[in-house]
């Protein structure tokens, strides 16, 4: 059985975020994410941050799960904290060997690196605390295009379909004795098998259709969901949007 | 009886010219069961989907009582039309099993309320009540396969299709889908099935087409079954009591009719027996051998 990258595995956790309107929820966290993202103040972006991670605690997401997914976005964020001290022109701090760290540098790269961080612990209590088709029945609400909240419904179920079918393949690779080594036809190898998954992929893709229009299918999805807004969605929602007002505010007094 | 489905002159080539099939002549009445049964490659799945419109005919036409499938108004024949493909991870795609059954409902712009009552009453029909909120990718094939047939049954169709139903299932789950094809069946629903599931042919199906590209024959099981060289040119069996059966009669038993399943043998036994006091008679007899090698003969691929 494949590993599945479930985002919404602890969807059934109980939490005032996961009590919270998946509509309000995307809406307002959306709308908190963009204005942290636009800070331009090192103090107020760490404002943001420690925002981002009182959310996380309150949608009780167990640490580990968070980490797991902050761990691999951190990695893009690094490059910019340690290439930035060096790069922007500014007061120096530290020089060596005709390289010089500016003060200016350093805030920039730990603005960048605060604001990404920022966005991507607030994605997980955005996304992780609503059961996926939730969410998606939550934007086809929110009259996002059909057309994408079809791609991603696609997307997300053929994810498992298809780590299934290439799990299946490389187990019947592997049991006729392949085993990838870095040799030109170890690689050769996994070239082809890569090309029938994506050969299988489309025959596959052919057959869903098929199987689509059987069933009436004219490229519009409806789907039935019952979404209730609550008092507690809107006292929620009022506080969240709010932070991202204040932030903002505080940062047109301060400049 | 109204004619459910009929195909004249049915003729498909894919796109790179390979013939798929020819000149298919077929006519199935309401409430019929039927197979189509023929070798890997005959074109089973492809003449499935011309039977909705799903494909259409390069040649020919097929008819939904009556109307024809090109030319009528697509929604009403899905309506009427619905199939079950083989592989339910092609025909299951929603996030979760209520959006899959409801898919087809939907689409057919039904209000809410009867979307609703649809889907639990064909979640109820096959055991997957309280399965409503999971998601297809994480079911058991068996259950997979039980929540493609809800997805098709939800949309009511007046005439069932289904692509080997029975393959891959274990032996409960095939019993059980059987069960509910035939309780459709009864309700009015016209059964089509393909299979290579030879056993479950007489629990399916009444009568049988053979497509090899073409319709071969067409008749009552008893008859294409009892038809040996038409089994071999089309890579068919018989079912094992079938075979069983001949070979008693080898040894003297007396059976006019052979028995197509367990439940016909049982009956046939019984009457037997009634009818000879109490108990049958086997015996050899100076032809028996050379019989039973014929029978053995007449049923076996592996020589030539």
């Amino acid at each position: 059985m494949l590993d599945h990258p479930w985002i919404d595995r602890f969807a059934s956790l109980d939490s005032p975020i996961h009590r919270f309107d998946p509509r309000a929820k995307a809406i307002t966290f959306l709308f908190l994410i963009f204005s942290i993202v636009l800070l331009s103040a090192v103090k107020l972006a760490l404002v943001g941050l420690l925002t981002s991670i009182f959310f996380l605690a309150l949608s009780r997401l167990p640490l580990r799960f968070a980490l797991r997914h902050i761990k691999w976005v951190s990695l893009f964020i690094i490059p910019f904290f340690i290439v930035m001290p060096f790069t922007v022109e500014g007061s120096e701090i530290y020089g060596v060997h005709g390289l010089k760290v500016t003060y200016e540098g350093v805030e920039y790269g730990a603005l960048i690196a605060l604001r990404a961080l920022s966005a991507v612990i607030l994605v997980l209590p955005m996304i992780a605390t609503t059961r996926f088709e939730e969410m998606m029945k939550a934007l086809e609400r929110l009259r996002v295009p059909s057309i994408m909240v079809q791609m991603l419904i696609f997307t997300y179920h053929y994810i498992f379909v298809f780590g299934e079918e290439w799990e299946r393949m490389w187990r019947a690779i592997e049991s006729r004795g392949f085993r990838l080594r870095t040799t030109l036809y170890a690689l050769r190898t996994l070239g082809r098998a890569m090309g029938m998954l994506f050969v299988k992929s489309y025959e596959r893709s052919e057959r869903v259709y098929y199987a689509m229009r059987s069933r009436g299918y004219t490229g519009r999805q409806r789907t039935l969901a019952e979404f209730n807004l609550k008092r507690s969605d809107l006292v929620l929602s009022t506080l969240i949007i709010s932070i991202g007002v204040i932030l903002h505010i505080i940062q047109m007094e301060v400049m | 009886m109204r004619e459910a489905v009929t195909t004249r002159n049915l003729s498909y080539s894919y796109p790179d010219g390979t013939v798929a099939l020819s000149n298919i002549n077929i006519t199935i009445h309401e409430g019929e069961r039927v197979a189509i049964v023929g070798p890997n490659g005959a074109g089973k799945t492809t003449l499935l989907l011309h039977l909705n419109g799903v494909l259409e005919s390069t040649d020919g036409e097929v008819k939904i009582f009556g109307k024809n499938v090109n030319e009528a108004e697509r929604s009403e024949i899905i309506r009427s039309v619905g199939v079950v493909f083989q592989d339910p991870d092609d025909q299951l795609f929603m996030p979760t099993i209520f959006d899959d059954v409801a898919f087809g409902p939907m689409n057919l712009e039904l209000d809410e309320d009867e979307v609703r009552r649809r889907v639990k009453n064909a979640l109820d029909r096959l055991g997957l009540t309280g399965y409503e909120e999971r998601c297809s990718h994480h079911l058991s094939y068996g259950e997979k396969k039980r929540a493609s047939l809800a997805a098709v049954i939800s949309m009511e169709p007046r005439i069932l299709v289904l692509d080997e139903p029975t393959a891959n299932l274990d032996p409960k789950s095939r019993t059980e889908l059987i069960g509910i094809i035939n309780e459709l069946n009864r309700e009015g629903v016209t059964i089509i099935v393909t299979t290579h599931d030879i056993n479950a042919v007489p629990q399916l199906v009444d009568r049988v087409y053979v497509l090899n590209r073409t319709i071969i024959r067409e008749g009552t099981i008893r008859e294409i079954f009892s038809d040996a060289p038409l089994l071999r040119e089309n890579h068919l069996e018989v079912p094992e009591v079938f075979k069983l059966f001949e070979m008693l009669k080898c040894f003297g038993y007396n059976c006019e009719e052979l028995p197509l399943s367990i439940d016909e043998a049982i009956k046939d036994l019984t009457e037997t027996i009634g009818t000879n006091g109490g108990h049958i008679h086997l015996h050899i007899h100076e032809h028996t051998h050379e019989e039973m090698e014929k029978v053995k003969h007449k049923y076996r691929y592996d020589h030539h």
